[in-house]
């Protein structure tokens, strides 16, 4: 269930965008899965229809999702969401934003990356147990 | 521009409203699109009602012009006039008068009168048809003129803060409706509102009055991102600060509002002598507050 709250400092069509980004990342909404009709969400959480509008092609153009016609939205398959050069992108952004919040803590960077790879084994061994990407 | 096919539902050029030495209206110049809702926010006295009076032609203007449908709003036709509800904040509806003959007689009125939307809406007042008006509940009175408005199946529906007074469950059931009943993509609603949090969710424009004037039109998300805020520690004797709405002291700290400063903003503050400056960001309730207190000075005339 997708939740929008006034007072946050994100626009509303930025939190359904945000709200169905992090059920797909976490499993909650596995690729296949139908997206509820653009008025459907809005009289769910209710905005105008518009704004619901506005977050499903900033969805579709990131990859998360794609209209089926005459059928509706659904989650896409994980291989087909990013180029290459957009995850590349995002990976650097990520690191980028990651390394200015440990700078100032102070700690070696052979202890970042130790405790970086703590984090990083549990992914490893799923990958390995499932080829492909 | 007498085509009254006209592309813009409401067009104002230059715009004025004295009442004695005293302006409502200062040059007000707005053209707004046909279809989708319009919220229209602006501190009291800003000019908001007296906009809505003059497009219907309850006051003639000043000066400048006023057009609704094409046709000019101080000599509007019958026809145009059929084609435009209003609802106020006070729900003016005859008393006496009980909510099925009510209905009635406007079902007589009204050639485009649409009984599947009237019927939508009063099931979600529950609207009890044998109840004289005088005693229906303040919500209750405030669904009966929004389903005798959009009943109507008006090309344009104004409002003048149709929520006022409202408890939030027929607030909600207000906002619902207008979002979600009637032919959403024929009408052109504008209405007034002091309720930020309402109109984030509610518009696809909001129409910002200051001083009779017009501040800004654009989609909430779109103002909204105009606006940023920033806690700083230390601001240096007589430093002007770029874009500023509003400044404010709390425990010491200084927290500022600007408007339309871009990313570089930080910096720049900065190199101005400005310490300890973080971005606080600020939800659009609270942005537009700021935008309505600091936006330009008062123009005395």
């Amino acid at each position: 269930m997708i939740q929008v709250v006034t007072g946050d400092p994100r626009p509303i069509f930025k939190q359904i965008v945000d709200g169905i980004r992090l059920r797909i990342a976490s499993g909650e909404m596995p690729p296949g899965t139908r997206l509820p009709s653009v008025r459907a969400l809005a009289m769910q959480i209710t905005v105008n229809v518009n704004t619901v509008a506005k977050a499903y092609l900033e969805l579709t153009a990131d990859g998360l999702i794609e209209s089926r016609k005459g059928v509706g939205l659904f989650v896409c398959e994980p291989r087909q969401r990013r180029s290459d050069s957009e995850r590349q992108r995002l990976l650097d952004e990520a690191v980028a934003h990651f390394v200015s919040d440990v700078i100032p803590l102070g700690f070696e960077p052979g202890e970042i990356v130790d405790r970086l790879k703590r984090d990083l084994e549990p992914l490893t061994n799923r990958i390995a147990k499932e080829p492909g990407k | 521009m007498n085509d009254a096919r006209s592309d813009f539902a409401i067009e104002t050029q230059r715009l004025s409203r004295f009442y004695g030495d005293r302006y409502a209206l200062r040059d007000l110049t707005l053209a707004v699109p046909r279809g989708g809702v319009h919220a229209l926010v602006g501190r009291n006295g800003a000019g908001k009602t007296t906009l809505l009076r003059v497009l219907l032609g309850f006051v003639g203007p000043s000066g400048g012009t006023s057009r609704v449908l094409g046709e000019d709003s101080a000599t509007l036709s019958a026809e145009v006039r059929g084609r435009i509800a209003y609802g106020t904040e006070e729900h003016a509806l005859p008393g006496w008068m009980t909510v099925a003959s009510l209905r009635a007689l406007h079902a007589r009125t009204y050639p485009r009168w649409d009984e599947g939307a009237y019927g939508e809406v009063a099931r979600r007042f529950h609207l009890p048809d044998a109840r004289r008006v005088s005693h229906l509940s303040n919500g209750q009175r405030a669904g009966l003129a929004l389903a005798l408005a959009l009943a109507q199946s008006p090309d344009i529906l104004l409002l003048d803060d149709p929520t006022l007074g409202l408890d939030p469950v027929a607030r909600q059931t207000f906002v619902e409706t207008l979002l979600f009943v009637g032919k959403r993509d024929e009408t052109t609603v504008i209405y007034s509102s002091h309720d930020l949090d309402e109109v984030e969710r509610v518009a696809d424009d909001v129409i910002i009055l200051v001083d009779g004037g017009l501040a800004a039109f654009a989609p909430p998300d779109q103002i909204h991102a105009r606006i940023s805020a920033w806690i700083l520690d230390d601001l240096p004797e007589g430093c002007a600060i770029p874009g500023l709405l509003q400044a404010r002291n709390i425990e010491g700290q200084t927290q500022i509002v600007v408007l339309d400063q871009g990313a570089d903003f930080g910096s720049r503050l900065e190199a101005l002598g400005a310490r300890g400056l973080t971005p606080w960001p600020l939800g659009f309730d609270r942005a537009i507050n700021a935008f309505l207190s600091g936006y330009g000075t008062r123009r005395d005339s």
